[in-house]
């Protein structure tokens, strides 16, 4: 279990990191993060499903200015992480213990938002030190503090981590017992309804005339054409 | 005194980093002053080195990728100044300013609303079917455009300084951005379809109860226009199906009570 959660919090901090400091080769997308951190924990699959079920949820939610969007690759990360240690934990397995896992994680995601927030408003203090750093002649010293950003952001993405996973391992092995069966019932529509919500969200906020009836026709099109082949 | 191909390789590489020292008060605005150091460093030296270096060290924001091409811009701009080629009309520091905005929007129009859904939505497919090389497709098709832009337009920014706005606008790039956007809407509706099909034939449903899905769609659209947080829309949406399956499977054990199929 060390090594899982270990593993989790090295893929968080690399995948974190590309979410905004550095890169950005989107190596921190649900969609890739979840099935890597998975891959790397034995049971791509699992990261894969919670991958798909993630990543269209905030795609509207777009980093323009000083905007902050919700940290959807770490509730993707420790929610795979949390899956695979609780499967082996309560000897489960299945869509229902991913969604509730998944469930669990997305409203503690929410706390990724403040932890970047606070890393944002933590790098304002590098500012004087870079400028005092230019006033002494010391480009180095100036150099050294913007790559000292890397750390508020670091550890804004290991506390998310942190977070959501050691709130999971709390919350998840109570709700297990009572939820496993109401929530075997509907598991397959909400597995289905997730990135239906997540489409639904980009489609109100995307600024393109007529969206929902270009949306609406490609739908009935590509519904019409599998119902027919 | 022009600056070496191998500085502007290493400054390439450290705009890669612009965002390490984000915050609140000048946003990318140590970033910009850190890339653009090594250049600086061959074009100025001592006080004046420094003086420039506090130009730089202000306020910056553009869109990340959009990024090395003012970069470009403003290293040339530079190297004319302390070659002694001035552009009365225009500082370095005004086209930084000047140019910022527009490519911020242009950028975040293209990369974030447009080809990042496109891209998810193309991966998607291959993930709904089970293939592991979904996260491989996304980080390749999404990745083309924004390499090029990195690359490229660095190039551009640096070989005609002020004149790459040109470029930018020969290449129409916010009517780029609304095609990729259509294509992302387009995409989203086939995999919306692709997804609803596949659960349908699964559970052994009749296909035709798949083009209902448009009528909760477009309620959740027309919700989201309205400001919901997704959040709130999620756990609405899960909850509602959730009891809905709770009734289905008690119905269902009711009606085997009555003898009922």
């Amino acid at each position: 279990m060390v090594l899982s959660l270990s593993i989790g919090a090295l893929l968080s901090l690399i995948c974190g990191l590309d979410r905004v400091a550095i890169l950005q080769v989107m190596i921190s997308r649900p969609i890739v993060a979840a099935p890597l951190v998975a891959m790397f924990l034995g049971e791509p699959l699992v990261g894969l499903q919670i991958g798909v079920m993630v990543e269209l949820l905030w795609l509207a939610r777009l980093p323009v200015g000083a905007a902050v969007p919700p940290d959807d690759t770490q509730v993707a990360i420790a929610s795979s992480v949390l899956a695979i240690i609780m499967g082996k934990a309560l000897n489960a397995s299945g869509p229902e213990l991913l969604l509730l896992c998944l469930l669990v994680a997305i409203p503690l995601g929410k706390v990724g938002q403040y932890f970047d927030h606070y890393a944002r408003q933590y790098n304002v203090r590098l500012i004087k030190k870079v400028d005092s750093a230019l006033d002494r002649g010391s480009l180095l010293g100036a150099e050294f503090q913007h790559l000292r950003g890397l750390s508020s952001f670091s550890l804004a993405a290991i506390g998310t981590y942190a977070i959501v996973l050691f709130g999971g391992l709390l919350i998840v092995p109570f709700l297990w017992p009572l939820l496993q069966q109401p929530l075997s019932y509907s598991s397959a529509w909400i597995q289905l309804a997730l990135p239906l919500v997540g489409i639904a969200v980009i489609l109100g906020t995307i600024n393109v005339s007529r969206a929902l009836t270009l949306f609406c026709a490609s739908f009935c099109m590509a519904f019409l054409l599998m119902w027919l082949v | 005194m022009t600056i070496p191909r191998k500085t502007r390789l290493y400054i390439w590489f450290r705009l890669l980093l612009l965002q390490a020292s984000w915050n609140f008060e000048r946003l990318q605005g140590i970033g910009f002053f850190y890339s653009l150091l090594p250049g600086l460093r061959k074009l100025y030296s001592g006080e004046k080195l420094l003086a420039v270096s506090r130009k730089y060290v202000g306020y910056f924001n553009t869109h990340v990728y959009l990024a090395p091409m003012v970069a470009g811009a403003v290293l040339k701009l530079e190297e004319d100044r302390a070659a002694g080629v001035v552009d009365q009309t225009l500082d370095a520091d005004d086209f930084k300013e000047m140019v910022a905005a527009p490519y911020a929007a242009i950028g975040d129009a293209l990369f974030w609303g447009g080809l990042r859904p496109l891209a998810a939505g193309i991966a998607l497919f291959f993930a709904v079917k089970g293939i592991l090389w979904a996260p491989l497709i996304f980080v390749l098709t999404y990745n083309i455009l924004p390499t090029w832009f990195r690359t490229v337009f660095f190039v551009r920014g640096y070989r005609q300084g002020i004149k790459s706005v040109e470029f930018i606008q020969k290449h129409r790039l916010p009517d780029w951005a609304i095609h990729t956007k259509e294509a992302a809407v387009v995409v989203l509706g086939g995999l919306s379809a692709f997804m609803v099909f596949s659960q349908l034939n699964q559970l052994h449903l009749p296909s035709w109860l798949g083009l209902l899905t448009l009528i909760p769609m477009v309620m959740l659209v027309l919700v989201a226009r309205k400001g919901f947080s997704t959040l709130l829309l999620v756990f609405i949406t899960v909850g509602s199906m959730f009891l809905l399956g709770i009734f289905w499977a008690d119905m269902v054990y009711l009606m085997a009570s009555w003898g009922i199929k």
